[in-house]
């Protein structure tokens, strides 16, 4: 097995990414290689990814009326825990998505950063409504009004509306989740694995 | 009970600070100077004929730039504009502050509105805090948001920013924070886009679905 | 080594007589960030083990500048911005801001228009103190009424979604009517049947799993009573003040658009379970406003009126003339009030809210001595406030 299709390439910041030091067996990666008809070997990222994607709990950050938008998502009629992540966690310490849903104000800007902070890796964050994107109808004359939570935390996904409704809340999640499922981890595939998933069509 | 006829009766009771009462408009009003308002207070709460129990809204009021012709010609505020810049302007407030009282009687069900000016170099207004329990709360916002003293009041501090906001914001010659304790307050250039529009890389799904390998 | 006498100590529980001991209360913040707190209210609480000495509600962390922005933009513009204010029922808030204005304008409000306003808000009443008995039951620590109540308020969703494209913030009512007529498809009948299913069916099974639930029951009776005299004298309103007994309503003591029509009952608390004044009181007055509700919708829908729905039409500009005037209606938490100072153009030159959160939270200083902590949780809940209002 060539040492170049197991470490990762030159340049590659290991810095956010890496949650695992995780070394293959060289020999199982032969036993992959010769044969390959008879295994299917999936890509080791590609299974924390889609473990990661399908139980993504956020944190309660409801801050004004997005919040309640965040409310009748994770109740009955458009229920988000079908896709794993109905288990809102009161503590950031437990949570891996921080939905900010609502104005985010000069007051309140240390603390969202506080709660930020104390997310443990692998953490994304979604901006929900107009005024987390971007200040929002508060953006000419509001003098207390942190103009998009993108000036605070870095922002995965932006769900715009005012406030967005349930289903575009939960595109957005999806859409989370394709960025999660995107992910390269510090392992790096063997080549053959990465050409059969760029071979997979992708959703349009 | 008519509202001219308690002017009346208040008037008996704290003489030459009961400045005026206005009828004409939608909602008549009483003006009364800044050191009679304590003396009011008490009197229209106490006295049998008014019994004013409730307090339902104590305003604080700037009349900078205020057009009395009312044609609608009150001097703008400043905001932000659209590429993030704040609006400035060299022109300096004038005018008075004030604070209008609006009160309640629940067993006589009438209604009465007081309304105070005080200069703006010393906007200092008794407080009616001991009086109904409720102004504690919107003296400290018009303290605020406005920057009218109430001398007498157990605790005036910041009611909806920090003690370290510098500024009264509802001032009509205001000038937006850019930032504040580190926090950016004014927003990025709407028009310029930071994200240009690419064509994205076409997939090459003529070959349709394909089965999985080994 | 120290020679002074102190009491010989026994056993543990003999500790709080040792002179040497000092003891302080614990500063805890039960911060912005809370699952029990409705939002951004930030409460410090100086506790004894787990009784409160004293609560102070820090405010402020939702301050969206709104009584500044009413100075920018022009009458019919704010109307978006007082959506926000109490955004569980927006259509109250709405419906408060533009009675004042046309108050302060003189401006003249079709029948119907007045008819569908008084509908829709007492649609969005029921809204609110849906989320009201939701929200609540899970501070309590029931699961399922959450569940329940999100039910029917989609449904209530759905409904005025058709009437004026929003879900849950409007913008439909403009000064001088409302923005849209009524749908023509079927709205009427729909509204009426969703009110006879609510009154039929729903209320029954509210109070059957939540109100009379002994849990529920023995958490609340006897906690935190509000006196009627500290309720004028922090000028509470809504069901906080009639919790206390206090037969107040504006929507029958102070009439605004047609309510002097409509014929409802007033609920007050009757110290059922416990003293007049506790949170059951102020959260049974809540149910029991979902009833006299329905009945005003039927009202009002059943004797609507043909004809115009705006008496100004929406691409005219609206001004009022120079004046001042202090107008109030009865929003799902209490009265919420607008003084409007107009210099004569399109745009208010003071606009103050009275909100009823604001004064209803003041209370808490007073009445929230001496309780454990998720006691506090339950009068916080009791009080049904909204972040939105207090911070505007």
């Amino acid at each position: 097995m060539s040492k170049e299709s197991t470490t990762p390439p030159a340049g590659y910041d290991v810095g956010r990414e890496n949650m695992l030091d995780f070394k293959v067996d060289d020999q199982l990666l032969q036993v992959v290689e010769t044969d390959k008809k008879n295994f299917i070997l999936t890509n080791v990222d590609e299974v924390f990814n889609w473990a990661r994607l399908s139980s993504i709990w956020p944190v309660t950050f409801g801050l004004a009326c997005c919040a309640i938008e965040m409310m009748a998502t994770s109740a009955t009629r458009y229920d988000i825990d079908r896709f794993g992540a109905g288990a809102f966690r009161a503590t950031p310490r437990q949570a891996d998505l921080m939905i900010v849903s609502g104005t985010v104000t000069g007051k309140m800007a240390r603390r969202l950063k506080l709660i930020y902070d104390q997310m443990p890796e692998p953490k994304w964050v979604i901006a929900m409504g107009s005024c987390a994107i971007g200040g929002g109808p508060y953006f000419k004359y509001g003098y207390h009004v942190v103009k998009g939570v993108d000036l605070l935390v870095p922002v995965d996904v932006y769900v715009p509306g005012c406030p967005p409704r349930p289903e575009v809340l939960l595109e957005g999640l999806m859409r989370l989740q394709d960025k999660i499922r995107g992910r390269k981890g510090k392992f790096k595939a063997p080549k053959w694995v990465t050409d059969y998933a760029k071979k997979i069509p992708y959703r349009k | 009970m008519e509202q001219k006829d308690i002017y009346e009766l208040l008037a008996e009771k704290i003489g030459a600070a009961a400045l005026g009462f206005t009828e004409a408009g939608v909602e008549p009003w009483a003006d009364v100077a800044p050191d009679g308002i304590a003396a009011a207070a008490l009197f229209l709460r106490d006295d049998a004929r008014l019994q004013f129990n409730q307090l339902m809204c104590l305003s604080g009021l700037d009349w900078d730039g205020y057009d009395e012709n009312g044609k609608g010609k009150s001097v703008a505020i400043l905001g932000y504009n659209d590429d993030g810049s704040v609006e400035s302007s060299d022109r300096v407030g004038e005018g008075d502050l004030g604070v209008a009282y609006h009160l309640y009687s629940h067993e006589l069900k009438h209604k009465f509105t007081l309304r105070v000016r005080v200069p703006r170099a010393t906007p200092n207004v008794p407080t009616v805090s001991t009086v109904w329990a409720t102004a504690g709360w919107h003296e400290r916002e018009a303290w605020d948001m406005l920057g009218i003293h109430f001398p007498g009041h157990q605790d005036l501090r910041r009611m909806l920013l920090e003690e370290s906001w510098v500024g009264h914001p509802l001032r009509k010659d205001y000038q937006m924070p850019e930032q504040w304790d580190g926090v950016q307050l004014k927003g990025e250039n709407l028009i310029a886009n930071p994200f240009p529009v690419t064509e994205p890389d076409p997939v090459d799904n003529s070959a349709g679905d394909q089965p999985a390998e080994g | 080594m120290a020679t002074e006498e102190h009491k010989v100590t026994k056993g543990w529980a003999d500790q709080d007589h040792v002179g040497e001991v000092k003891s302080e209360l614990l500063e805890l913040n039960m911060g912005p960030q809370h699952p029990a707190t409705h939002g951004v209210l930030r409460l410090l609480l100086h506790t004894d083990g787990e009784i409160v000495y004293k609560v102070t509600p820090v405010l402020g962390y939702l301050h969206r500048c709104a009584e500044k922005i009413a100075e920018g933009v022009n009458y019919k513009q704010w109307v978006v911005y007082s959506d926000r204010f109490d955004y569980l029922a927006p259509m109250c808030c709405n419906h408060a801001y533009v009675t004042a204005m046309e108050k302060v304008g003189g401006l003249e409000v079709p029948e119907r228009a007045e008819h569908i306003r008084v509908a829709v808000a007492e649609l969005s009443r029921i809204a609110s103190h849906l989320i009201a008995l939701a929200t609540f039951g899970l501070d309590m620590g029931a699961w399922t009424p959450l569940l329940y109540c999100f039910r029917e308020r989609e449904e209530i969703l759905n409904l005025l979604e058709r009437i004026s494209g929003g879900r849950m913030l409007y913008n439909y009512m403009v000064p001088g009517g409302v923005r849209y007529d009524i749908p023509k498809d079927n709205w009427v009948a729909d509204v009426l049947d969703f009110i006879t299913m609510l009154e039929n069916k729903k209320l029954d099974d509210y109070n059957n799993l939540l109100s009379y639930n002994k849990i529920f029951v023995e958490r609340l009776a006897d906690v935190a009573v509000l006196s009627k005299e500290d309720a004028f004298q922090y000028g509470c309103t809504g069901p906080v003040l009639r919790g206390s007994g206090v037969q107040f309503d504006c929507r029958r003591d102070d009439p605004y658009s047609v309510y002097d029509r409509f014929d409802f009952d007033i609920p007050v608390g009757l110290g059922e379970m416990g003293t007049v004044g506790d949170c059951w009181d102020r959260y049974m007055v809540r149910v029991r406003e979902i009833e006299q509700s329905c009945r005003i919708v039927r009202q009002a829908l059943e004797t609507l009126p043909d004809g115009a729905y705006q008496s100004i039409e929406l691409k005219k500009i609206v001004k009022a003339p120079a004046g001042a005037a202090y107008s109030r209606t009865e929003s799902s938490k209490g009265e919420l009030g607008h003084y409007i100072i107009s210099d004569g153009g399109q745009t208010a030159f003071r606009n103050k809210v009275r909100s009823p959160s604001f004064c209803n939270l003041q209370v808490m200083e007073k009445i929230g001595v001496g309780l454990m902590v998720s006691d506090l949780v339950a009068l916080v809940g009791s009080l049904d406030i909204v972040l939105g209002e207090i911070d505007r």
